[in-house]
């Protein structure tokens, strides 16, 4: 080993070259690509694994803790009752650990390579800037998926449980009753059970995630702590949610002109309507999410976290590092 | 005729300091080339700029007046860092990746994957003495072993030239031979290397060319042979001599018109003292680390 080490002129490397020698391409990488899937991709990769090795998933524990708790003690009431607060409990969690899950982990991604300054061996290789932020906004959606896939798998597994639970119950109780009773009884438990909301809703939940991520990137590009980006995104947070309410006092205020216009859609765009993505009342009431509704919903989503990731793309470009 | 490695013209960077009118100059007009195949060393003390230029060469910071290239494409373009690779000052990897796993990652951003990138993976780890160390986390590395990963780092795609911030910083002197033995193999391949560095005995055994910059002006550069030869004197190093003889050969230089200077016994250099005194613990630091790994 010692020899290893220090017979450093090894015999490994292929024969020598002439100085400037054939363009500019080294002789092991491929040519160089104006985009490439494949640096976004590597950069992705690094960032999930940097973030489940930062033990997040540890969030999506507690979640599932706090489901199972919750459905333990509510054996009092009746079971239409017990089902919407199973639904409301699950719903209102998931969305609040998604959001604090986006916004915890999106505002250090960036900071934190430049304290770092692991960002200097990463842009000093062919990397484009705007192909390093998607990989990196990549990775933290990659993340917020799975935490959507394990939290929503989970709630299904306690509302089936739930059900089949009750199901038994009833069929006990019941057994005396005629054939078309007991069935009756079941369809009325299954149907409080599951409604095919749900799992547009759980999308929507894990779009207005995606949102808050991107805004997220946004403001720690220019920001100068993580506190100060985690501070500025509860901020936005919260008025968000209040928007929509001022925006119709504002309206019955002043005349819709022009110039109000313009003034509400900038609010809009630096506050994002968060009310719009709160479908879970309508879900627990059991009231249908019109196809409609959802698709104007995951459009605005989607629509917000492309513009907020290509303001970071702009703000990173000037960046001085 | 070919384009020069490095160009650098008129390159001036100033930084603002907040809520202060002037700026801090770190680098003023310097004007640069690095030829093809040649090692060039910036040298200057801390604060001369240095690194300020390596970073503007590399696009990582944007010039206030002037322009850089690499192989004559402008630095500002991504496609022009295609073949250089870089070595930061005291860099810094991810701490939840292990070594393979960084040389990996750095591939993949190069372009690489798959068999070729693996056996790379396995050349360099070799060449920098780190397959021992490959299934650790960086978290754990000390600071000679992160400096060696970073060369690997910066050598993952073969590249034609290769800028190293400081590369011997924070390494033991038998370390820091090794990278000189390194460098020197680089440019015996035809390597372009652009080196920055303070440690002037260190620079002096490997630099075709060395440029020194002062307050982020370039005061010398040149040469290294013709900047530090002194024309009119000579060295005799003499071994088994004994006391006539020398007293002979003083005589003889004082009939005629030159002057003796000076007159001393040869000593060994600090480094080669500790080298040879470390040497022998060197299998034994080596089956310390196995040990480690042994316990795992
Ligand atoms: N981001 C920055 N903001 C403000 N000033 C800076 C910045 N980076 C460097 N400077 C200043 O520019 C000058 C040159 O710095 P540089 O890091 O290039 O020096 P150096 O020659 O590499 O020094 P060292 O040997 O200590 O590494 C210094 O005065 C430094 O304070
Ligand atoms: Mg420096």
């Amino acid at each position: 080993m010692t020899n290893d080490r220090n017979d450093l002129t090894l015999q490994r490397f292929p024969g020598r070259r002439s100085p400037g020698e054939g363009g500019n391409a080294s002789t092991l990488a491929k040519p160089y690509r104006a985009f490439s899937v494949g640096r976004i991709g590597a950069i992705t990769v690094n960032t999930l694994t940097e973030l489940t090795r930062l033990k997040v998933f540890y969030f999506l524990l507690v979640f599932a803790l706090l489901l199972i708790g919750s459905s333990m003690f509510m054996a009092q009431l009746t079971f239409q009752q017990e089902f919407q607060i199973l639904k409301d409990v699950s719903l209102g969690a998931m969305s609040i650990f998604t959001s604090l899950l986006a916004i915890v982990a999106t505002a250090r991604l960036i900071p934190q390579d430049i304290e770092d300054r692991t960002i200097y061996t990463i842009l000093a290789k062919p990397v484009p800037r705007l192909e390093y932020l998607l990989g990196k906004i990549a990775g933290v959606l990659l993340l917020l998926a799975i935490g959507t896939l394990v939290m929503g798998a989970v709630f299904f597994l306690v509302l089936y449980a739930r059900e089949q639970t009750l199901v038994h119950v009833t069929m006990r109780q019941m057994a005396a009753a005629p054939r078309e009773q007991i069935d009756e009884a079941l369809r009325a438990v299954r149907a409080s059970a599951f409604n095919s909301d749900i799992l547009p809703g759980i999308v929507i939940i894990y779009l207005k995630a995606c949102l808050l991520a991107a805004l997220t990137l946004f403001v720690s590009t220019f920001a100068t702590t993580n506190i100060f980006t985690i501070v500025v995104m509860a901020f936005i947070y919260f008025i968000g949610h209040l928007q929509a309410i001022a925006r119709e006092y504002w309206l019955q205020e002043h005349s819709s002109g022009w110039i109000s216009r313009v003034f509400l859609a900038v609010v809009a765009l630096i506050f994002p309507d968060l009310q719009a993505f709160n479908l879970v009342d309508d879900i627990v009431a059991g009231t249908a999410i019109s196809l409609g509704l959802f698709f104007k919903t995951a459009v605005l989503g989607v629509f917000y976290t492309t513009i907020y990731t290509l303001l970071a793309a702009f703000v990173f470009y000037g960046k001085e590092l | 005729m070919t384009d020069p490695a490095v160009a650098v013209r008129g390159l001036t960077k100033l930084f603002p300091v907040p809520f202060h009118r002037q700026s801090v100059v770190a680098v003023r007009d310097l004007d640069l080339r690095v030829e093809p195949g040649e090692v060039y060393g910036l040298l200057g003390p801390n604060g001369s700029g240095k690194s300020t230029t390596l970073k503007i060469i590399l696009g990582l910071v944007s010039p206030t007046r002037g322009r850089t290239e690499i192989f004559g494409r402008d630095s500002r373009l991504v496609e022009s860092r295609e073949a250089v690779g870089f070595l930061p000052e005291n860099p810094y990897f991810y701490k939840y990746l292990t070594g393979e796993e960084t040389l990996r990652f750095f591939g993949r951003l190069c372009g690489l994957g798959g068999a070729p990138l693996k056996n790379r993976i396995n050349e360099l780890l070799t060449l920098v003495g780190l397959t021992k160390a490959r299934k650790r986390r960086l978290g754990t590395y000390s600071k000679g072993m992160l400096q060696r990963i970073g060369l690997a780092q910066a050598l993952i795609h073969d590249p034609k030239l290769v800028v190293l911030d400081e590369p011997t910083a924070g390494v033991d002197p038998a370390g820091s031979r090794e990278i000189r033995d390194l460098i020197l193999d680089l440019r015996r391949r035809g390597i372009t290397v652009l080196l920055s560095s303070h440690l002037l005995a260190q620079a002096q055994e490997i630099c075709d060319r060395v440029g020194i910059l002062a307050d982020g002006v370039l005061v010398r550069e040149g040469r290294l042979q013709e900047l530090i030869a002194i024309e009119n004197q000579t060295e005799l190093v003499i071994a088994d001599a004994s006391p006539p003889l020398v007293d002979e050969i003083e005589s003889l230089i004082n009939r005629s018109n030159a002057k003796l200077i000076e007159r001393r016994k040869s000593t060994t250099t600090l480094e080669r003292l500790f080298l040879e005194a470390t040497a022998k613990n060197d299998e034994a630091r080596m089956s310390n680390d196995e040990r480690i790994t042994k316990q795992k």
